[in-house]
């Protein structure tokens, strides 16, 4: 047995092995794609077949055995121009002339060949020639509009076909011509051509595996960062999107338990989220059921919602329970405009991503749990943090209370007559004033701590405002600057709750401003709908590294001794959460020139449509849930 | 108790005017100091027999005073005075003889300061006087 004899058998025995397991295949899912699978192979193993029986038979030289051969090879082509149509679609008429075209072919071999073979022999050469070539360009084209697994089993397709072609037609020119070059190139074409399809119809285990790891690390990848994102939403949009890419699908979504009992919520495209049945939709039929359900005619299968999925192009669905163990996470659907082409592979492929997903939505749920547990101990600890800094800063002034009422008590167990000492009444009494002061404090701190910090909005003038706290620093002999805005500015807030923060501000701006030079208050328009009231110093100013942290609680600036700062450090923190209780914002910037400048920043009525008094400041809005209609 | 001279250092006035008219009240001679680094200025002229401390000061705090009194040689005993829940820690960290916890009465104040003037010199130890205040963490 020479090489090529030994190259023909292989070649005889791998298409024969192909028809088998296309056949086993077809048999298991009878598609109409793999049924003309089956046809493409099972016109080659005939071919092979009825060769080997000539050989043995010796019928090479009957017109019946030609005939049956050219009719039996020329379904090949037919095939491949149906499976184009399988994999990508065709017009109509493309498949038309095919079907007419193998009429003509088959006629001819079957009454012409004895007359006139060579003719016929030409016809199906160019029959290869054309349709052949025809449908392995189609499959090149497919291959490079699909994505993955799926991409390189296309391609392998293509290749096939062309090296098939090849090989039939250099068969067939061999005869007609015979050179010894073709002789040898033909056999190893087709057997090029037998591995590619074996490659493209039927991968063994292993190939599909390597084939996987590009997209399946892709998809890690861009997910394994997921886990730390914090807002839960986005997270599973980026990992949706990565779903969708790793199958070259149009879209995909995840769903997870909803809010309610029963429900499954999915991130909507819009933002938020929308919530429905957690047996709504195909999601919600493998969710509750606990299985994978592929549907290749979406609007169909779910008669209920198929206005959602036509227009979202979604024909055919793939939806698999995100399971971790026995707890059902959520469920993971894919949508694609047509069926998929192997769709054994992105079944395989939709059941390791959800298994993925399981993973990182069970490690953002440890996180976040772990977060909480980490914000409730913060919480402890800063409650206890500010029951130490409050006791500290109440032990001074009582100190000084208890000690001289006990003084006092002593003098006058001494001596009832002695002249009552003024001094230490006086001490008692202004120590007295600063614990209450004290006290009030920390409760107005404790008060904003459980929320309750707006009490009682109405739309005030904050000219009038301002005003307000300009008389009454001027009652104390300290008239202020004051800067008006042209038009009157009305804002909804709690006039009383504003005023304090603004003597607030004006007492620390007097308090850190050595040279006596008088604060200046500033109102003037942010926009339309912003308000911004300003209490410009040029007293010691602020260290910039602590412009934020002089807002939180307890938290005094490095630059100023408690010889002059009396509170609790408490004075900011109360103004930062009464301003952001209004739906506005308070911060520090440097004062050209030196010293600080505290902005308050909230939300005005638009000046043109004064009688809109209901306005709510954004603070206060309960955020609604958008109801788009999403799957 | 004559000729104890006491040195009250605080950085509130109201406190060191009180604790010097509790001292005065009962025979104890009395100077102040709003700081560390205004009592090391005091002790240079005269020694005093006991020094009332704050810890939290300006300039200099209790802890530096503390270090550059023994750095120098001067092993007068000290009594802590502080509204930190931590008194006592404090109190032992810089080696003093007794502490009072704010707010403290008359009592408190003078038990304190007698018990460290009448006691031995040579034997450094913390007293524990009421109110008894918990040892914070370190």
């Amino acid at each position: 047995m020479t090489a090529l004899e030994l190259i023909s058998l292989a070649n005889q025995v791998l298409f024969v092995g192909l028809f088998v397991a296309v056949l086993w295949h077809a048999m298991r899912q009878p598609t109409r794609a793999s049924v003309n699978t089956l046809l493409l192979f099972g016109s080659i193993a005939v071919v092979v077949v009825l060769a080997r029986l000539a050989t043995a038979f010796s019928l090479n030289e009957t017109g019946w055995y030609s005939s049956t051969i050219l009719v039996a090879l020329s379904v090949a082509p037919l095939a491949m121009v149906r499976l184009v149509d399988d994999f990508s679609g065709t017009p109509r008429w493309v498949q038309v002339v095919g079907l007419v075209a193998f009429g003509v072919v088959a006629a001819l071999s079957i009454f012409a060949f004895a007359a006139v073979e060579q003719i016929v022999e030409l016809a199906v050469i160019a029959w290869f020639l054309l349709v052949g070539g025809y449908a392995a360009y189609a499959f090149a084209r497919e291959a490079t509009r699909t994505h993955g697994i799926t991409r390189r089993r296309m391609t392998a397709v293509a290749l096939g076909a062309l090296l098939f072609i090849a090989a039939v037609i250099i068969a067939f020119v061999n005869v007609l011509l015979p050179t010894p070059m073709l002789g040898m190139i033909g056999p190893l074409l087709a057997l090029g051509a037998v591995i590619a399809f074996f490659l493209g119809f039927a991968p063994p285990s292993w190939i599909r595996r390597a084939w996987r790891e590009p997209d399946l690390r892709h998809f890690l990848e861009r997910s394994i960062h997921l886990s730390a994102l914090e807002d839960e939403r986005r997270a599973l949009v980026e990992v949706q999107e990565a779903a969708a890419a790793a199958f070259g699908a149009t879209g995909a979504r995840i769903g997870i338990a909803g809010t309610q009992l029963g429900t499954l919520r999915y991130p909507s495209a819009m933002g938020g989220w929308v919530e429905y049945r957690d047996d709504e939709f195909i999601a919600g039929q493998a969710y509750s059921r606990q299985e994978r359900i592929v549907s290749l005619d979406a609007s169909r299968a779910d008669p209920e919602h198929a206005s959602v999925y036509q227009s979202a192009a979604a024909n055919t669905v793939i939806a698999a329970p995100i399971t971790a163990e026995e707890r059902r996470i959520g469920v993971l659907v894919i949508f694609a405009e047509r069926a998929p082409i192997f769709i054994e592979d992105d079944l395989w492929l939709i059941e390791l991503l959800a298994g993925q997903i399981a993973v990182l939505l069970d490690a953002r749920t440890l996180a976040t749990l772990a977060a909480d547990i980490r914000s409730r101990e913060e919480a402890a600890r800063l409650k206890e943090e500010f029951l130490s800094a409050a006791a500290h800063d109440l032990r001074t002034p009582l100190t000084v209370v208890l000690g001289q009422a006990e003084l006092l008590e002593r003098r006058m167990a001494r001596d009832p007559n002695a002249p009552v000492d003024a001094a230490g009444v006086t001490r008692i009494a202004r120590e007295a004033r600063r614990l209450r002061d004290l006290v009030s404090e920390l409760l107005d701190a404790q008060r904003l701590e459980q929320g309750s910090a707006i009490m009682d909005p109405a739309d005030s003038d904050l000219g009038e405002v301002i005003r307000a706290v300009h008389e009454r620093f001027r009652d104390h002999g300290l008239d202020l600057r004051m800067t008006m805005p042209e038009q009157p500015i009305t804002s909804r807030v709690d006039r009383m709750r504003l005023e304090q923060v603004l003597d607030n501000l004006v007492e620390n701006a007097l308090k850190y401003t050595a040279n006596g030079e008088l604060p200046e208050l500033v109102l003037e328009a942010g926009g339309a709908t912003e308000a911004r009231l300003r209490v410009i110093d040029h007293g010691v100013g602020i260290p910039e590294d602590e412009h934020e942290r002089i807002f939180e609680r307890f938290y005094r600036a490095s630059n100023v001794q408690s010889i002059t700062d009396t509170g609790m450090g408490l004075g900011l923190y109360i103004c930062r959460r009464t301003v952001e209780a209004h739906g506005g914002r308070i911060w520090v910037e440097p004062t050209p020139g030196g010293g600080s400048t505290f902005v308050v920043s909230l939300p005005a009525l638009a000046a043109a449509q004064p009688e809109t008094t209901t306005v709510v400041p954004p603070a206060v809005q309960v955020p609604t849930r958008e109801a788009a209609a999403d799957a | 108790m004559p000729d104890v001279r006491v040195l009250v250092v605080d950085d509130e006035p109201d406190i060191r005017a009180t604790v010097s008219a509790m001292l005065e009240i009962e025979g104890y001679e009395v100077t102040e100091a709003a700081n560390g680094a205004e009592a090391l200025h005091e002790i240079e002229d005269r020694a005093p027999d006991v020094i009332l401390l704050d810890m939290r000061m300006p300039v200099l705090d209790g802890w530096g005073f503390a270090a550059e009194l023994r750095r120098r040689g001067h092993r007068t005993p000290i009594v802590v005075m502080t509204a930190a829940r931590d008194a006592a820690h404090w109190a032992s960290e810089i080696a003093a003889a007794a502490f009072v916890a704010k707010p403290f009465g008359f009592d408190d104040l003078i038990a304190a300061v007698e018990q460290v003037s009448t006691q031995e010199l040579t034997k450094p130890q913390v007293a524990t006087v009421d109110p008894p205040s918990q040892p914070g963490p370190p």
